[in-house]
Parts: C-alpha cells; sequence; structure tokens
C-alpha cells in the first residue's frame, strides 16, 4: 500500500513538474525544475536497494535485525545541495532577465533568434 | 586492499585548490590569472605523470578515505580515463593562457577564474571516478561553472543563452540522476566496476535496461547529438572565447566519454542495440551540422556547427564498435579537441579587433589585412587540420576512422562520411577567403590597435602539427593500447576489486 502511495506522488509530481517546467513562464518553469528535482529525490528514497524498518546501527546488524538503506538518505541530501545550488542560479538568471527584457515570458525573450 | 595512487587526487585536487587560492586574492586581477595558469600547469603534471604510470603500469586506483570499494567511492584511471584527463589538461592550459592575456571585460571579474578552474575540477573529475553517483556531481559542477561562466560574457546574449542552457541541462541531469537511481536500487551498488560486473553475467532487470536509455539519452544530451543539438550553437558562441573553445573541444568529450564508457564497460551486452542507433545520429549530425556551419553568419558559430559534425564523426566511430574503429573514434576526439580550440581562439583574437568584439562575417570580413599576418596562416592551418588534409593530425583522425568503417563493412555511412568531410574543408575555406582575403571595406569595418594575444592558439596549433607529424606513431600506439583495455572490461573490474568481486547482500 505504501509502496502505490510512493509511486502515485512520485508520478504526479513528475507530471507536474514536467508541465511546469514547458510552460512559457520562466519563474514557473524553474520552480517546475524544483519540483522534478523533489520528484527525483523523493524516487530515490523510495527505492532503495535494501528494506528493513529499524535504524542501520552497527548493533542493529549485528543483531540481525533487517535495517534501512542508509546510503540513499546521504545520496539525496548531496541531490539537494546540487539542485538547490542550480535552482537559484536559475532564479538568478531570471531575475536578471526580468530586468533586462522587462518580462518573464520565454516568447518574448527572443534576442538570440535572428 | 586497492592501491592508492596519488597522482588520481593530485590531478582532482589541484584545481580545486587553486580555485580556493585564487578566490582568496580576488582583489589582485593579475596574481589571479597567474594563480590560474600555475594551477593549470601542476594539474597537466599530475595527469602526464597519471598517464605514463597507466601506461606502465595497468589501471591506477585511490580508494577515497581508504574506504574499500564498493562501499567507498573509488577514482579510477584506467587508460581511457587517463588519456581524457590528459587531452582535458592539455586543453585547459591553453584556456587559461588566453585568459592571462586576455582583454575581455569579464575576464577580470574576480570569479572568473575561480570558475574556470572549477570547470576542470568538474572535467578531471568526471573522467577519472569509478563512482556513478559522483560522476553526476563532477558533470553537474561543470554544467554550473560553465553556465555562470557564459552568463557572465561580453556578448550581450550570453545571459539569455546561459538560461537556455541550464534549463535543457538540468533535464538532462535530472535523467542522469533517474537512471542512475534505477541502477542503485536494481543492484544496490554505484560502483561502476561492480555494476559491469553483474550485468555481465546477463542479469537484466527491466529498471537496469530503462536506465541504460536514461543514462544514454543525458550523455548524448551533454555532447549535442541531433535530438538535443539545438542549445549549442548559441551557448558555444555568445561564451567568452576561452570558455566557448573549452566548451566546444573538452565539455562536449564529457558525453562522448560516457557514452564509451556505457558500451565498453557498462552495457556491453546491449552495445550492439546502441551502436547502429549511435551511428545513424552521428551520420545526421555530420550532416546538420556541416551544412548549417556553411550557411551561418558568424564565424564563432560556424566553429560549434562544425563541432557538432565532428561529434557526428566520433559517434560514428564508436557505433561502427569494432577495435580499429574505437581507435578512429578516440584519436579523432583526441585530435578534434586541439584543432576546434585554437580555432576557435583564433577566431576569438580575430573578433578582438574589432570595436564590438563580434565575429559576425559582416564584421569582420576583409579585416584579416589589418591583423598581424601570423593570424591568417594560422587560421588556415588549422581550417586544413580540421578537413584532413595532411600533414595534420586532423588527416591522421579521419584515416584511422576510415580504417575502422572499412573494417566494419558499413560501406553506406563512410561514403557519406567521407563525401561530408569535403564539406569541412568547403566552410573553413570559406571563412578564411572572407576574412583575409577579401579586401578590406573601410566603411563598415573599424579595428582596434591591439587584440588578444596569440600565444595560446599558437601553442595549440604547434601541438596540432606535432601530433600530426611527430607524435602520431606513439599516439596511435597508446589508443590502440587503451581500446584493447577497454574492450576487456575485466581489466577495470579487477583493478577495483583485486580480492575478486565485492559481495552484496540484498
Amino acid at each position: 500500500m505504501i509502496d502505490l502511495m510512493f509511486a502515485l506522488a512520485i508520478g504526479m509530481l513528475f507530471g507536474i513538474g514536467v508541465f511546469q517546467l514547458l510552460r512559457r513562464d520562466l519563474i514557473k518553469a524553474a520552480i517546475g525544475f524544483a519540483i522534478l528535482f523533489s520528484a527525483i529525490n523523493l524516487f530515490f528514497v523510495a527505492v532503495g536497494a535494501f528494506d528493513g524498518d529499524f535504524a542501520p546501527y552497527v548493533s542493529n546488524v549485528e543483531a540481525g535485525l533487517s535495517t534501512s538503506d542508509p546510503l540513499v538518505q546521504a545520496l539525496i541530501l548531496t541531490a539537494i545541495v546540487v539542485s538547490f545550488g542550480s535552482f537559484s542560479l536559475v532564479l538568478g538568471f531570471v531575475n536578471i532577465i526580468s530586468r533586462r527584457f522587462d518580462t518573464v515570458d520565454s516568447n518574448d525573450i527572443n534576442k538570440l533568434k535572428h | 586492499m586497492i592501491e592508492n595512487n596519488t597522482l588520481l587526487l593530485g590531478s582532482l585536487v589541484t584545481p580545486l585548490i587553486g580555485a580556493i587560492v585564487a578566490l582568496i586574492f580576488a582583489n589582485s586581477d593579475r596574481l589571479q590569472r597567474s594563480i590560474g595558469v600555475l594551477t593549470g600547469l601542476i594539474a597537466w603534471v599530475f595527469s602526464v605523470s597519471l598517464l605514463v604510470q597507466v601506461h606502465d603500469a595497468g589501471v591506477q586506483t585511490y580508494a577515497l578515505g581508504n574506504w574499500i570499494p564498493p562501499y567507498g567511492i573509488v577514482l579510477v584511471a584506467d587508460q581511457l580515463g587517463a588519456l581524457f584527463a590528459f587531452m582535458v589538461t592539455t586543453i585547459m592550459i591553453g584556456g587559461l593562457l588566453y585568459t592571462f592575456r586576455g582583454h575581455d571585460k569579464c575576464m577580470s571579474y574576480p570569479a572568473f577564474i575561480p570558475l574556470f578552474l572549477l570547470m576542470e575540477v568538474g572535467l578531471v573529475g568526471a573522467m577519472l571516478t569509478g563512482d556513478l553517483f559522483t560522476l553526476f556531481v563532477f558533470m553537474e559542477l561543470m554544467v554550473l561553472a560553465s553556465v555562470s561562466l557564459t552568463a557572465i560574457s561580453d556578448d550581450q546574449f550570453g545571459l539569455e543563452a546561459a538560461l537556455k542552457y541550464i534549463l535543457i541541462s538540468s533535464m538532462g541531469t535530472l535523467f542522469l540522476l533517474l537512471g542512475i537511481a534505477s541502477l542503485y536500487a536494481s543492484f544496490g551498488t554505484l560502483n561502476m566496476a561492480q555494476i559491469a560486473q553483474i550485468l555481465l553475467t546477463g542479469e537484466r532487470p527491466i529498471l537496469a535496461a530503462a536506465s541504460s536509455l536514461m543514462l544514454l539519452c543525458a550523455f548524448l544530451l551533454k555532447s549535442a547529438v541531433f535530438p538535443f543539438h539545438f542549445w549549442q550553437p548559441d551557448f558555444h558562441t555568445t561564451a567568452p572565447t576561452p570558455i566557448s573553445a573549452m566548451l566546444s573541444s573538452i565539455v562536449v568529450k564529457v558525453g562522448v566519454y560516457g557514452i564509451l564508457r556505457l558500451v565498453t564497460l557498462l552495457f556491453v551486452k546491449d552495445a550492439h542495440i546502441m551502436e547502429p542507433w549511435l551511428s545513424t545520429l552521428g551520420i545526421i549530425g555530420i550532416l546538420f551540422g556541416s551544412l548549417g556551419a556553411l550557411r551561418t553568419y558568424n564565424a564563432k558559430r560556424m566553429l560549434a556547427y562544425s563541432t557538432f559534425a565532428q561529434i557526428g564523426f566520433i559517434l560514428v566511430g564508436i557505433g561502427w564498435g569494432g577495435p580499429l574503429a574505437l581507435v578512429g573514434a578516440i584519436v579523432y576526439a583526441f585530435n578534434h579537441a586541439f584543432i576546434k580550440s585554437s580555432l576557435l581562439m583564433l577566431m576569438g583574437v580575430v573578433a578582438s579587433y574589432t570595436p564590438t568584439k563580434s565575429a559576425n562575417f559582416g564584421d569582420i570580413s576583409g579585416i584579416g589585412s589589418r591583423l598581424p599576418s601570423a593570424v591568417g596562416w594560422l587560421v588556415l592551418l588549422g581550417g586544413l587540420s580540421l578537413a584532413g588534409v595532411p600533414p595534420f593530425n586532423g588527416f591522421i583522425s579521419k584515416l584511422a576512422l576510415i580504417r575502422g568503417g572499412v573494417e566494419s563493412g558499413d560501406w553506406q555511412n563512410l561514403i557519406i562520411m567521407v563525401g561530408a568531410g569535403i564539406l569541412t574543408l568547403m566552410y573553413m575555406i570559406r571563412a578564411w577567403q572572407r576574412i583575409f582575403q577579401q579586401s578590406p571595406l573601410p566603411t563598415t569595418v573599424q579595428t582596434k590597435d591591439e587584440g588578444d594575444s596569440l600565444f595560446a592558439p599558437l601553442l595549440l596549433i604547434v601541438l596540432c602539427l606535432l601530433l600530426g607529424t611527430i607524435f602520431t606513431e606513439p599516439l596511435i600506439q597508446l589508443v590502440s593500447a587503451t581500446v584493447q583495455q577497454i574492450q576487456d572490461p575485466s581489466v577495470y573490474i579487477s583493478a577495483v576489486f583485486p580480492e575478486g568481486p565485492g559481495i552484496m547482500t540484498r
């Protein structure tokens, strides 16, 4: 049941993220990018290679309990830092572009088209 | 226990330390640029000694923090990784030297040199890591650094191109991450050697098959291959000159390196499914890129389109997949990096003599008579080399690739490829004539007295010549040994796991 909920949540987040990323409004596109990254982080946690309900301490492993996967948490911490960096960079670009072009509509930001 | 070789860490950490030191001296522009060149040289020394050691003593490894694989992150330099890292550090010296004597306003910003060096960390790291997640982190570092550098470019369109690229590239990065997550979910490890080992046994969970496609698409996007190419000419044209030289020569090679790893290490058994696709995409890239380069209005943009075509040549080589074709592809990738970076820097030098620093043909037609005469000769040499005229290194790489094509017996693609090679000659000679042979139009062409220094492109062109004449034999031998090594994945795997396979319990 929980697995199904996770799958549905990830799928919905992915859909919303892709839809937002394809919007003309650049701010919405940037936020869609953040949503997509959350979807993938959630996917990472949900699919961790080792299933278990106990904290992954050495004592728990030695006691033969099924421990959860500690690596995915370390991985998504890194992925969150990376995504935060790129997200803030995108927002910074959108900020400067909005001042330079007086719009955030990507159809009007077309100086590169000759 | 695996052996820890400090040279691996050295070539990776030196640019990182250089970036931090350069940030400390943010007030002194000149000192920062000197630190940049110095760091580039030290990293180059490290990567050369690494290449020599890999060649003499086999695959070198470094387990970070002495965490043995598969538990910790391991850096692995096999011949392929060491060769590509050597290529990156050599070209980087050219870029940093150009920055040393460059006149662009953006080069005097305090963040320029640190970002440049961080880009080098990302590039070298992506080529030396043996861990998929670390590969993702390094590639993202490289992308963020290059995007920031393009956004601060003197070119007024830099910001727009940077935003365009970061949105597209982030999508690619996301799929790379998704592919890595799928592999981790299937096998419970991120170590490339271990994943390769499990995949060699023939185990195929459905998520792993999906992830091969996602990784392939992410790498194709990074090297701007046909369906994912549309950002590339804008991004490579608007970047500051040394950055666009790096982007068009070595940054696109990260994708090539990733694809080589996919078809020779990770998904060896599925390579026969990917290879025809790679060939087809390469041929499309060759035709579109060459025709685009013929039609364009800007010298730098022409070279960016030409990169699109040249990556196509490399992909066709990888797609043929035989040993000779792989030798051709790697030699091509290696030589193209030198030629393209020197040509882009030469165009940057030409553009730096115009008041607006633009490389539009309308602004630079006939400018040649007011430049030092060496520029014209160097552009001609570079153009002939790119088109594969002997005795330059471009000829060696074309020849190696054609041998691979004859070996594979794929005559149709071979003929298209050789025919499209003539297009390269056409657009390069045409650009040279327009810039250096036309009589100047005094009303339209205005020049400044001083431009960027010729030293860095001169150095790279000389290297091109040396690679095409004296060093051809060693280069071909080195690449042949590389191909022999990467065609046997067990060499890589047993270097990471000298005591047999790492055991993972599910």
